[in-house]
């Protein structure tokens, strides 16, 4: 597994554009976290993301690669394991960066541009990064289950779709008179995508509440679905 | 051993034209034996070899490695396998890539540069090239990688599928050559290939695959084989001499268009007898070869 995350370090931080794009979103959090609060700055890493996790498990499939590294003793799950914690990490190494920038940014900017910084101790930033990982566990379990089915970059699409779909449940149940379906639409957001205050619970409150145990009901079952589609799934090339 | 046993795996889903790609086949390879795949386009013979990694699953039918499941860790980790269309990490230098392999066949991390060194050295690749990305690799290249990754390790089980597609001819006898070596050290082999002059070379049994069934399978080496066909060219204008010379000594020959004579023989012996016919009957041979002629297997659609 160890393999299969350092495999997945190469392949973003070697793309150049990569590189660039995930410099740029680092620098923006930065400015943002010098000038606002650095906790939800950072807790918002929502783009960087899914630039990372984009297309990590069907890019394989539809380059080719996946046959080669399968046909080595490594286990189905090590594979689909070994991208999820990629992602996390070259994720975690984004926030650091981002951190970093933020704390050069706070000593910098009232320098140059004269403004007032309200908030960069470090308490805020540690905060904001353990919030962005906690949020990134969710985020990249969802992407991941749809790597392993659908072609390409559509997993990000299709999770633009699960947010648009939920969200306008509850909206289109309203407007058709329908309760049953607004109902629905809540019951169906709250437990695919739950919303936690991590911030909260960072400081203490409602660490064993119900969204907490939700999010992890949510992580887990994406995971375990992705871990079943992809466990039979089959890779070929052609009908020869 | 590999057993395939009654394998069928159709393709397509409801809705859709289904293709049956693999229709009842059932083959053994031996230990250390050599097996190559043969066939039209659309034979089924990539899907075999699919079957044969556990990257698809058959709709009936079993295969099993060793009496394990082709799918098996321990499997893997004694199998080399270089796939027709090389999916690789583009991205990557080829030292970079099979030192990678290297590291994902279960080899000694502190090892995976030396290794990887050796094994493309074994293959053509050296120095400066190792350092560039295989992005700048030509076709021919990449296949050299491909092969070197594959025997990467030595490892016991060899699938090979296509691997001297489009190299040239220098690339095709390195192929050849490290298929050789890894036959020499006794792993077993399944090729799949429409280079029939290299698949000739280097199997002892090829299996015809034609519609998804096996058609024919005929021995190339070992205590039984398959009877071959001479090619005799002789003297000008002495051709219709020899051919009387050896029908009178019980031989089948036939004028080629091409000049040569065809000659059925049993076996090498028999084509040395056949030139002893020749010798007697004072008819100078010019150049005389015996081969399986998979052609003709081919040609015929592999019906016996």
């Amino acid at each position: 597994m160890i393999e299969m995350v350092r495999r997945f370090l190469r392949q973003k931080f070697g793309s150049p554009a990569m590189v660039i794009a995930l410099s740029l979103l680092a620098i923006l959090t930065a400015v943002q976290g010098t000038l606002s609060e650095p906790e939800q700055a950072l807790g918002a890493g929502f783009l960087a993301i899914l630039l990372i996790a984009a297309g990590s498990v069907s890019r394989d499939i539809s380059g080719g690669t996946i046959q080669m590294i399968l046909a080595r003793p490594i286990a189905r799950t090590s594979y689909l394991y070994g991208r999820y914690l990629g992602i996390l990490a070259v994720y975690a190494v984004f926030l650091a960066v981002s951190a970093a920038l933020t704390v050069l940014a706070t000593r910098l900017l009232p320098t140059l541009i004269g403004a007032g910084t309200p908030g960069a101790s470090l308490d805020s930033i540690l905060r904001g990064i353990a919030i962005a990982m906690a949020n990134a566990l969710l985020f990249a379990a969802i992407l991941l289950f749809f790597s392993t089915f659908l072609r390409g970059y559509s997993d990000v699409l299709a999770y633009f779709g699960l947010m648009i779909f939920l969200g306008a449940m509850p909206g289109l149940g309203a407007a058709l008179r329908k309760p049953w379906l607004a109902r629905a639409g809540e019951v169906l957001r709250s437990n695919l995508l739950p919303q936690v205050d991590w911030s909260g619970i960072l400081r203490g409150r409602g660490l064993l509440g119900e969204p907490t145990g939700r999010w992890v009901l949510a992580v887990t079952a994406f995971l375990a679905l992705a871990t079943v589609i992809f466990s039979r799934r089959e890779f070929s090339y052609g009908q020869d | 051993m590999i057993v395939v046993s009654s394998l069928s795996k159709t393709y397509g889903r409801l809705g859709r034209r289904r293709v049956r790609a693999l229709d009842g086949v059932s083959i053994e390879v031996r230990r250390g034996e050599t097996v190559g795949l043969i066939g039209p386009n659309g034979a089924g013979k990539t899907t075999l070899l699919s079957c044969l990694l556990g990257f698809l699953r058959p709709d009936s039918g079993s295969v099993s490695i060793g009496g394990l499941p082709p799918d098996d860790l321990a499997i893997r980790a004694r199998t080399g396998y270089m796939p027709e269309r090389l999916g690789f990490d583009r991205d990557l230098t080829g030292g970079a890539f099979l030192a990678q392999h290297w590291r994902l066949s279960g080899g000694d991390p502190r090892e995976a540069g030396r290794r990887a060194a050796a094994a493309a050295a074994r293959v053509g690749l050296e120095g400066g090239v190792l350092l560039r990305k295989l992005s700048g690799y030509s076709r021919g290249m990449l296949q050299r990688i491909g092969i070197a990754q594959a025997t990467l390790g030595d490892p016991q089980l060899l699938f090979l599928d296509e691997p001297a597609s489009g190299t040239d001819p220098g690339g095709v006898v390195i192929v050849r050559d490290r298929i050789l070596e890894a036959k020499g050290r006794g792993a077993t082999i399944v090729l799949n290939s429409h280079q029939l002059p290299e698949v000739e070379k280097v199997c002892d049994r090829v299996v015809f695959l034609s519609g998804g069934r096996v058609a024919e399978e005929q021995t190339l080496r070992g205590e039984r084989p398959a009877p071959r066909r001479a090619s005799i060219r002789v003297a000008p204008g002495r051709a219709a001499d020899a051919v009387a010379a050896l029908a009178s000594a019980g031989f089948a020959p036939e004028s080629g268009s091409d000049g040569a004579i065809r000659v059925p023989v049993a076996s090498d012996e028999n084509l040395a007898q056949a030139l002893q016919t020749l010798a007697r009957a004072d008819v100078p041979v010019f150049e005389a070869r015996s081969s399986m002629d998979l052609e003709d297997l081919f040609r015929r659609g592999g019906t016996a």
